[in-house]
């Protein structure tokens, strides 16, 4: 990677009691990239990330920030700032002491420190809250402090526990927008976790897919979504509709052992099968026609969702969804085709 | 709106009125108490004078007394909260697993009286006590030694006393901290040391500042416990209230020591308020 790495974990593992928390993870972060860590609930993301700031211990494993090995430093002595998931400012300090809070334990010069706070407010558009208690800001307003003072001290790597999770959507989003915005301006180097899939996507300039302590599959977000690694990976990165069938010599039968209407443009080889596509992907009705693969099924219901209609399918035992932009459709109760495109669609055994 | 103006009022009332028929009142009745005559060994008669309360700032009896109680309340709420403090930090920082353990460590002294306590001490202090028998046979002494009836043991005895209150007090302080916040101030840089100074110090001021109190103003009135552990000599205003009432028979005079007692209490409580934080809603 052109200028080294900013970070480099080799293998760094850790359990709480017989749970493996992370386990032996590798991972080469380059300078001024944005990666995220994205995984359920108990996936190891946010440990991971405990363990890169020195808020956790490692049992085995390296880390190095900027080529140096500090795994065996307490967290005062890593230069990694985290932006936590409840902001984690001061409550008794105004906004403007908890900016400066980092710079001072640095022993950076009063008017230097006066300078930067300035600016760094200014840049997450705060300027005239200097003298605000958290208490009297907005959520949205909370996070903003919590990165600006993490961004003011200019730490090598900046570490994000799911700062917008506790916000609600609209603001998320806006903050998202922001964090990307700022992330090209400034060139930090952010290892960012979440799980939220479409977070990840937004803001990364490549994705870490983590399950169960492991990296499942790290790549661009573009990759990570058309060409994802293992059926975790398809699921977990974005809605999906799951097929569970059984392929024999001359029938397609679904779990019951039922045969079901089902057309394969690529038979894959006799046995169990979950074939997947994405509800936008699968196409209803006359827009079916074309498909190289079809299914015949039954509307079962229809949900309005605003710009689409989401169609509840049943094809036997087989349940799936389509989501459907024209504003008529089949009626609930129809016979209908469903169909979808070779690319379009996920194989797993 | 007149009726949301009684509402505070309204929902006051209960408490006010216990607060009132059971402290308010008698207080009343002692401040009258107090400026009654002593005359004959009879118990009172009723009348005006202030001469009790001259009595009792004229005579290095009782003021001796005012100075010796408040000297060691001050001693004993100090190591109390001292201790309080470390204990209650300690359980915080502690995984929840071991939590309900050393609550439950801290409750048991509140299970027991403060006379079975005292016999407590009774087994600990003295020359062939516990206390005595453990720094011997660990060598740290060759001879025994008896503590009993020292300034020393009624100092332990105080601050076991109140220890467990100012613990609890502390603990649900502590409780109202978001830990994230010790996270956040070393990931600034900040040391350990540092972090308590800058983030935990000022965001427990409150509860020092009332631990503090509770154990001032108790450790000020209580009476059986340096009277059974401290020497002879060690005359504090409780164990002089009790004797002017029950042993000399001087009600008005106990009153007005009382009474010293009350104001002196309600002095500290207004010093304590005072300095406690005027933004005290942090956790809004």
């Amino acid at each position: 990677m052109t200028g080294g790495s900013a970070l480099e974990l080799d293998r760094i593992r850790r359990s709480c009691g017989s749970v493996v928390a992370v386990d032996d993870v590798t991972l080469d972060v380059g300078k001024r990239e944005f990666v995220t860590l994205l995984g359920p609930s108990g996936s190891g993301k946010t440990s991971t990330l405990r363990l890169i700031g020195g808020f956790e211990e490692l049992e085995s494993g390296t880390i190095r920030i900027n080529g140096e090995r500090v795994d065996q430093l307490p967290p005062y002595q890593r230069d990694t700032a985290t932006i936590f998931q409840s902001g984690a400012l001061f409550p008794h300090k105004t906004v403007a002491q908890n900016v400066s809070y980092g710079l001072r334990m640095r022993g950076t010069p009063k008017t230097e420190i006066a300078e930067r706070v300035r600016r760094a407010l200014d840049i997450v558009r705060l300027s005239g809250f200097e003298s605000r208690l958290p208490a009297q800001l907005s959520g949205g307003q909370k996070q903003r402090v919590a990165l600006a003072r993490s961004l003011v001290v200019r730490p090598a790597i900046l570490l994000f526990d799911e700062p917008l999770s506790a916000l609600d959507l609209a603001l998320r989003l806006q903050l998202r927008a922001e964090i990307k915005r700022l992330h090209e301006e400034l060139a930090f180097t952010a290892i960012y976790v979440t799980h939220d899939q479409s977070e990840a996507m937004a803001m990364s300039t490549r994705v870490a897919v983590m399950n169960q302590g492991r990296i499942e599959q790290i790549d661009t977000p573009q990759h990570i979504f058309h060409q994802p690694a293992s059926e975790f990976v398809y699921t977990f990165i974005g809605e999906s509709c799951c097929m569970p069938v059984r392929i024999t010599a001359g029938a397609t039968l679904d779990s019951t052992g039922q045969p079901i209407a089902l057309e394969l443009n690529r038979r894959p080889p006799d046995g169990d099968w979950r074939l997947y596509v994405r509800p936008a992907r699968l196409k209803l009705a006359d827009e079916a026609l074309n498909s190289s693969n079809r299914l015949k099924a039954k509307v079962h219901f229809v949900e309005f969702l605003g710009d689409i209609h989401r169609y509840h399918l049943k094809a036997g035992a087989l349940e799936l969804f389509s989501d459907r932009t024209a504003p008529v459709g089949p009626s609930v109760g129809d016979m209908t085709e469903v169909g979808w495109r070779n690319e379009d669609m996920q194989v797993f055994q | 709106m007149p009726r949301a103006r009684f509402a505070p009022w309204l929902l006051l009332a209960p408490a006010l009125v216990i607060v009132l028929v059971f402290f308010g009142i008698p207080t009343l009745y002692m401040a009258r108490m107090s400026f009654n005559l002593h005359i004959d060994q009879r118990l009172y008669v009723p009348g005006f004078t202030v001469e009790h309360y001259l009595n009792l700032f004229s005579n290095p009896l009782f003021t001796n007394a005012i100075w010796t109680t408040v000297q060691l309340s001050l001693l004993a709420s100090f190591f109390t909260v001292l201790l309080g403090y470390s204990f209650a930090l300690l359980v915080w920082l502690q995984p929840t697993r071991w939590r309900l353990a050393f609550i439950g460590l801290a409750l048991c002294p509140l299970l027991i009286s403060e006379i079975s306590i005292i016999f407590g001490w009774w087994m600990f202090f003295p020359r062939n006590g516990l206390l005595s028998y453990a720094l011997v046979s660990s060598g740290l002494i060759t001879n025994k030694i008896s503590l009993m009836y020292t300034e020393f043991a009624a100092f332990v005895g105080l601050v076991y006393l109140t220890l467990p209150y100012s613990f609890f007090i502390l603990l649900s302080i502590f409780d109202g901290i978001d830990k994230h916040l010790l996270e956040a101030s070393a990931d600034l840089a900040a040391p350990p040391l540092t972090t308590f100074r800058e983030v935990l110090l000022p965001l427990t001021r409150t509860g020092i500042l009332v631990a503090f109190a509770q154990s001032f103003i108790w450790v000020m009135g209580t009476y059986a416990t340096p009277s059974a552990l401290g020497p002879d000599t060690l005359w504090t205003m409780g164990y002089l209230i009790q004797e002017q009432m029950l042993g000399k028979h001087n009600w008005p005079m106990a009153a007005a020591f009382s009474m010293v007692l009350v104001i002196g209490v309600a002095c500290v409580m207004i010093l304590t308020r005072s300095l406690m934080s005027k933004r005290t809603a942090f956790h809004a």
